[in-house]
């Protein structure tokens, strides 16, 4: 008997489900960071809205490279339904600290699937995920950098001003 | 056309000659490609079982069932969807796509 289902799809199919939640995460991250440019628009932080505009499309750029390579490898990509996006923050550094735990929870999730991958033997997954290992490294270190910012220049008087401008060293 | 795994109510089978699948539903036969099979597999999964508990989430204890882009269309209760889980779960362990866990048969 042929396996019919080998024959189509490329990597483990509990691979592929991980895939798809990542999908959704990368979505919903991407949909945060425009709920903070928002935010940050509306606040006067006018550089920090354009740092959050570039960040929403990067991760719609991550997004779809795992939805790319789902279908590359002949699984059944999903569009994913995104929900629960907060538009409240207390302030810019409330703003950066959440961004920062987002982050954390997209590394643990990513690592979570390369060791799945790793255990099943599902190579093809495990090296397609490694430019999102280091990518997260590089993100974390962003967003840790700019509070270290923040906390250097204080948020006194013309701080958050000072704050906003600076911002613009992280876009590139 | 060979039976790869049986539950209570459904059987699945695959047609190397026509590269696809077949699921027995009783009250109809539902041919499958791959791709098919997938999404099925996902529909399946995305059912909150605990939802038909609930008499608000879930009143009527019924999940509607669109297969093959709406070619299909099935009305379903609590037992036969555990049960078409069970099936799916029975006929992936089947394919060197799944991983093997140690409770299930191994591939013959
Ligand atoms: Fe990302
Ligand atoms: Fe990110």
């Amino acid at each position: 008997m042929k396996d019919i289902a080998r024959q189509s799809l490329s990597i483990k199919v509990e691979s592929m489900d991980l895939l798809n939640n990542q999908i959704k995460m990368e979505a919903h991250a991407s949909a945060t960071y425009l709920a903070m440019a928002s935010w940050c628009d509306q606040n006067g932080f006018f550089t920090g809205a354009k740092f959050f505009y570039k960040q929403a499309e990067e991760e719609r750029e991550h997004m779809m490279k795992i939805f790319q390579f789902v279908i590359d490898a002949g699984g059944n990509a999903i569009s994913p339904e995104i929900g629960g996006i907060s538009h409240e923050y207390s302030s810019i550094v409330d703003i950066f600290e959440n961004a920062l735990d987002h982050e954390i929870r997209v590394t643990k999730s990513i690592h979570n699937i390369v060791m799945k991958a790793r255990e099943v033997g599902d190579l093809a997954t495990e090296r397609f995920l490694d430019w999102f290992v280091l990518e997260q490294v590089e993100e974390e270190n962003t967003i840790r950098d700019i509070l270290d910012m923040i906390e250097l220049t204080g948020t006194e008087g013309v701080g958050l001003q000072i704050i906003d401008g600076k911002i613009n060293d992280w876009i590139d | 056309m060979e039976l790869i795994h049986s539950s209570n109510y459904y059987a699945f089978f695959q047609s190397d000659k026509e590269r696809c699948f077949y699921i027995d539903f009783g009250q109809k036969v539902v041919r499958l490609s791959f791709c098919q099979l997938l999404a099925l597999r996902q529909k399946v999964w995305a059912i909150r079982i605990e939802d038909h508990f609930d008499g608000e989430l879930n009143a009527h204890g019924f999940e509607i069932l669109a297969l093959c882009n709406k070619e299909h269309l099935f009305v379903l209760n609590t037992l036969e969807i555990l049960d078409l889980k069970e099936l799916l779960i029975g006929a992936f362990s089947f394919f060197d796509i799944c991983v093997p866990t140690s409770t299930r048969a191994q591939r013959v």
